[in-house]
């Protein structure tokens, strides 16, 4: 089985785009993160859910447990309300990681591999240049765990 | 061999200094090339009371990092800051006067990194919520926290090589210390009215941010919270009477460490995971290069020199060492330089006479409160500038300075007549 086998269609986002948009569209379809494309469409990272939370908590709150407890409800809206007039750019870390992207003809251990080696949730798959899909962390562990059969 | 030590011991500070290399690497190899060189033996560097590592710091910066791991898992400090934010009705300079009392006490209890590591997140949540800028508040905590920290034994790191060096108790801190702390805090608060006025703008409706958190959210595990508070309580108990019970303060907090750690029920990972084994090793190598220094005679030669120098006057050497230890402490950590320092001190005492211990007092006085001059002059300084970095708050060396400079030059002014009116004109 291949990369391309396990690919399926997934939504994009630009570098310019919307944050808050983006968020709302893994929130909505339930995606543990989301490809940030180029212009031209090909692929250029992948932004986990987890670094949207990353901008959104403040670092101090990120260090100190004791400090998540006391925020309340409304402070917490109120720091989610700070993607507003963001863009997807601003979202991504600063320090540049390896671009979780495969080729289609990969093997599925290399898609393993790469997802486990840069802690990303979903991995893009790219065919002459262009975004095939994904294969999320979920797809491959029901390719390797499949349930009893029934 | 003598050469060869100020060779190595030059070097090495140079690279502490300069951050060329990580300041551990810095000491233990300076260390390592002493032994191996021939300048100390084994026996010099680990079982020597003059020339060897002090076990006495080294343990009781470890029992105290212990006991301070278990306590940040309570949650207390944030309960503490947020309570005392509220009692202050979200006002900005009685935030900042609460919070710089709370950060002056709690460094003479623990020592001034973990206390502005605990102080600083907090910090910036009530002042975000106030809407006022938190770079200012952070600023006065860190130099609460090194002037706070000068008046115990525990307090600040300095001190402990002091205590060690200098046969010095928990009390003789306290009550040679704890006046003049005294009163640079109350002016301290003064000067911040006046430093920092531009940061205390009010907004009611922010008000109402702080005044909805609920501190007692902060805490987790009230039982966890009672069995260290009754620790640490026992703890200061201990150290108030060490001398009494003729016993060392770094068995005190070991024996603390060890009740708190059997009682807590937590994980070695928990209760160690606040220990900064870099800094206890860093310690180590220290105390190797400098015994290096006093083998070869090198210490005992220098404290001759300025003896001769101040004409075996007291008075002139305990305010030389004020002012030289505050000045280098702003430009160096004060860590190393107390560590070179102590050793000539003790010879100096010995040769030009110590009455109440005041060449003690000066050098910790200045090497604590010099520490403010400069964001490298004190370890807690470059804590709270990694932790306003991380949350996108740059504070610059001069911005630093700015502030820090004038509270350390002001401080260390007033330490003059201090020492001068209790240890020559009232002995």
């Amino acid at each position: 089985m291949r990369a391309r086998d396990l690919a399926v269609p997934f939504p994009a986002v630009g570098l310019d785009d919307d944050a808050l948009t983006a968020a709302r569209l893994m929130a909505d379809r339930k995606m543990p993160g989301i490809v940030v494309c180029h212009g031209d469409g090909s692929p250029h990272t992948i932004l986990p859910g987890s670094q949207v939370l990353r901008f959104v908590i403040p670092r101090y709150v990120q260090d100190d447990d004791a400090l998540a407890r006391v925020i309340d409800e409304q402070a917490a809206d109120d720091m989610f309300a700070g993607l507003a007039g963001k863009r997807v750019r601003d979202l991504l870390p600063k320090e540049k990681r390896e671009l979780p992207v495969v080729k289609g003809g990969d093997t599925v251990m290399e898609v393993a591999a790469l997802m486990a080696r840069a802690h990303s949730p979903l991995v893009a798959v790219v065919e002459s240049g262009r975004l095939l899909g994904c294969v999320t962390v979920a797809d491959l562990l029901e390719r390797y765990l499949p349930g009893p059969e029934t | 061999m003598t050469v060869l030590a100020v060779v190595v011991f030059v070097a090495a500070y140079v690279l502490i200094v300069t951050e060329r290399v990580h300041r551990v690497a810095a000491a233990l190899g300076g260390a390592g090339i002493m032994l191996a060189a021939g300048v100390v033996g084994a026996e010099d560097a680990f079982f020597s009371q003059e020339t060897g590592v002090d076990w006495n710091v080294i343990f009781l910066l470890l029992g105290m990092m212990i006991i301070v791991g278990v306590l940040r898992e309570t949650g207390v400090f944030e309960y503490l800051a947020i309570s005392a934010a509220k009692r202050a009705k979200g006002q900005p300079f009685r935030v900042m006067v609460t919070f710089v009392v709370l950060t002056a006490v709690a460094s003479a209890l623990l020592d001034n990194v973990t206390t502005v590591l605990l102080v600083a997140p907090v910090t910036l949540l009530v002042c975000l919520r106030l809407g006022v800028p938190p770079v200012p508040f952070l600023i006065a905590e860190v130099l609460a926290s090194n002037i706070g920290g000068a008046a115990t034994l525990i307090g600040d790191p300095p001190n402990i090589i002091i205590a060690s060096r200098g046969d010095l108790s928990f009390n003789d801190f306290l009550f040679n210390m704890g006046p003049i702390v005294l009163l640079l805090l109350i002016v301290y608060l003064g000067l911040c009215r006046i430093l920092f006025r531009k940061a205390f703008c009010y907004d009611e409706a922010r008000v109402a941010q702080v005044m909805s958190l609920n501190e007692k959210d902060a805490i987790e595990d009230r039982v966890l919270l009672g069995k260290a508070a009754a620790v640490l309580v026992l703890v200061t108990i201990g150290f108030v009477l060490h001398s009494a019970l003729d016993t060392e303060v770094s068995v005190v907090a070991l024996l603390g460490a060890g009740l708190l750690v059997a009682i807590a029920g937590l994980s070695p990972k928990e209760y160690l995971g606040e220990v900064e084994w870099p800094t206890l090793v860093f310690f180590a190598g220290l105390f190797i290069m400098v015994g290096g220094l006093i083998k070869v005679g090198v210490i005992g030669s220098l404290s001759e020199l300025i003896t001769e120098a101040t004409g075996g006057n007291v008075l002139l050497a305990a305010m030389l060492l004020l002012v030289v230890s505050g000045v280098l402490s702003g430009i160096v950590d004060n860590i190393p330089y107390v560590a070179t320092m102590a050793p000539l001190v003790a010879d100096l005492a010995e040769d030009a006479g110590n009455p109440g211990n005041v060449l003690w007092w000066a050098l910790a006085l200045g090497a604590d409160l010099g520490g403010n001059a400069t964001i490298v002059g004190a370890s807690a300084n470059v804590v709270v500038l990694g932790i306003a970095e991380r949350n996108g708050y740059h504070i610059s060396f001069l911005e630093f300075f700015k502030y820090g400079g004038v509270v350390a030059l002001l401080t260390i002014a007033l330490c003059v007549p201090y020492l001068w009116l209790r240890y020559f004109v009232f002995a």
